[in-house]
């Protein structure tokens, strides 16, 4: 027995190292690992996989025996050698692995996690980036809100700050003189509600026709404008939308610059918000190709053309949802 | 085949440098019996946020330097046919009971007795646990034991233990009895 302590160890080790041995092992590892999860429970298929597993060593440890011609005693006395050495302990894991089952799984749920990274490094190389599913969706929900709320923050910032302008042009205006814009107010609203009135629709319902108004600072403002000063239909320019400067204040006789300050806000305002919200749309599309309608042209346009009058109504309607949003920040404040 | 398990589990225990013995212990029993709770009570864990078990958990406990192996398989009817995989080389089955389920006794007492006939369990200690008995309506073990003809058990050293594995009473009784019965005689 004495040559036993000369080749068989060494062969044994020898095999634990070799192609025959360990490629067999990972190809069964990388085609079972897929239902290994780190979950605390384990799955009753572990038990299964983990029954072939043994099958499979032991299949491969009888063939190696019978082929090198030592018998299971002089295996096992080689294998006994191996407790000093912590490098060979390592090599012969995955036969201890047969009879713990904990080592086992923990194997395979390692085999798994790496299947996995190297999966993503591959989508990564090939397509630049890893698709949003892939990402934390929590994140990505957290950063969505977190960029809605700052949206939602700005508005109410600049609704509050137009209003305070509106109170107080509204103030003047009283003042001044109570009924000189009621036929050009009613134009721009018209013009820009695009649900149902098309422009110069009626002279007589600029408090409807402004209710009607699509552009969610119009509708934002016009709560408590009618709230603090109902009944006062000359109240409301303030809330016309941009551009619509062009058609009245060549009507308008006075050299008031209220109005186009208001309306510039409310084209500043309207600009970043579609900027915004087209950078929301454009992440949720997950990098497909930005739509034209990322450019920013000024705000609604009245008078527009069929085509655009179209796009518009998309535009209008995801502002539309904003101010929704936007009117329960509000009452609930 | 089976020379070579067994041979390997001598090595593998010398490969692990490990002194202390192991014990391999099967927890079973209906489904809602407090199988996990008791084993999450044994590995001193939490015993709040168990759900039904759907495979099975093992913990590792250490009792009088040897380690107690505990595997608790889910109880429910159709898992309870994978049972018999895992009763191979069993030193100890632990055996819940909700002693307040009385509608099912019955069903309890036949998986029991389906249990012992298993050739994998002939002769295997059994340690049966009362669980419950913090509910009003929980039955004694006494009258447990009798409902299961445990005096008849003569093939096999038995114990049934009232326990609440969600407080923890009577755990380490039946603890004490493994020490005492199985841990220091296979020493």
């Amino acid at each position: 027995m004495a040559e036993d302590s000369e080749w068989v160890p060494e062969s044994v080790a020898g095999f634990l190292g070799s192609p025959d041995w360990l490629i067999p092992l990972a190809d069964f590892m990388e085609n079972h690992c897929s239902v290994f999860d780190d979950e605390d429970e384990n799955k009753l298929s572990y038990t299964e996989v983990h029954q072939q597993y043994k099958h499979l060593v032991e299949r491969l440890l009888e063939n190696y025996m019978q082929e090198v011609g030592i018998s299971e005693q002089q295996f096992l006395r080689a294998c006994s050698s191996f407790t000093g050495s912590k490098d060979l302990q390592a090599v012969f894991q995955p036969v201890l692995a047969t009879d713990d089952f904990p080592m086992f799984r923990s194997l395979m749920v390692q085999k798994n996690m790496e299947l996995q990274l190297q999966a993503l490094h591959v989508i990564k190389e090939r397509n630049g980036g890893l698709p949003e599913c892939l990402t934390d969706g929590v994140d990505v929900m957290n950063e969505l809100e977190q960029q809605e709320m700052k949206i939602l923050q700005e508005v109410l910032q600049r609704s509050k700050q137009e209003y305070d302008l509106e109170m107080m042009a509204l103030g003047r205006q009283e003042r001044e003189d109570q009924a000189s814009t009621s036929s050009s107010l009613s134009d721009a609203p018209l013009g820009n509600s695009c649900e149902t009135h098309t422009a110069g629709d009626s002279g007589t319902r600029q408090t409807n026709t402004t209710n009607g108004s699509v552009t969610e600072a119009a509708e934002l403002k016009i709560k408590p404008a009618q709230s603090a000063a109902s009944g006062q239909a000359e109240a409301l320019p303030a809330v016309r939308p941009p551009l619509s400067a062009e058609h009245t204040s060549p009507e308008r006789p006075r050299d008031d610059c209220r109005p186009l300050a208001d309306e510039e806000a409310l084209q500043q305002r309207s600009e970043y918000l579609k900027q915004q919200r087209d950078k929301l749309q454009a992440r949720k599309r997950d990098q497909t190709p930005k739509s034209p309608a990322d450019t920013p042209p000024a705000a609604p346009e009245p008078k527009a053309s069929a085509q655009e009058m179209s796009e518009e109504k998309k535009r209008l309607q995801k502002r539309k949802h904003l101010a929704e949003k936007l009117r329960e920040e509000v009452i609930r404040k | 085949m089976g020379e070579v398990q067994k041979g390997l589990f001598s090595v593998i225990e010398k490969l692990k440098g490990t002194t202390e013995q192991e014990l391999r212990i099967v927890l079973l029993g209906l489904d809602n019996a407090g199988k996990t709770t008791l084993l999450k009570q044994l590995a001193s864990e939490d015993v709040n946020t168990i759900t039904p078990t759907q495979g099975f958990n093992i913990k590792s406990v250490t009792c009088d330097s040897m380690k107690l192996n505990v595997w608790d398989i889910g109880g429910q009817r159709k898992i309870r046919p994978f049972w018999k995989k895992y009763l191979a080389n069993t030193d100890l089955l632990i055996y819940v009971i909700d002693s307040a389920d009385k509608k099912r006794f019955e069903e309890t007492g036949l998986e029991l007795s389906d249990l012992t006939d298993e050739e994998n369990l002939r002769g295997v200690p059994l340690l049966i646990f009362a669980n419950k008995q913090d509910l009003a309506t929980a039955s004694p073990a006494s009258e447990i034991a009798e409902g299961l003809n445990l005096h008849t058990y003569r093939d096999r050293e038995w114990q049934i233990q009232a326990c609440s594995a969600v407080s923890g009473e009577g755990v380490q009784d039946g603890m004490n009895w493994i020490s005492n019965n199985i841990v220091n005689k296979k020493k």
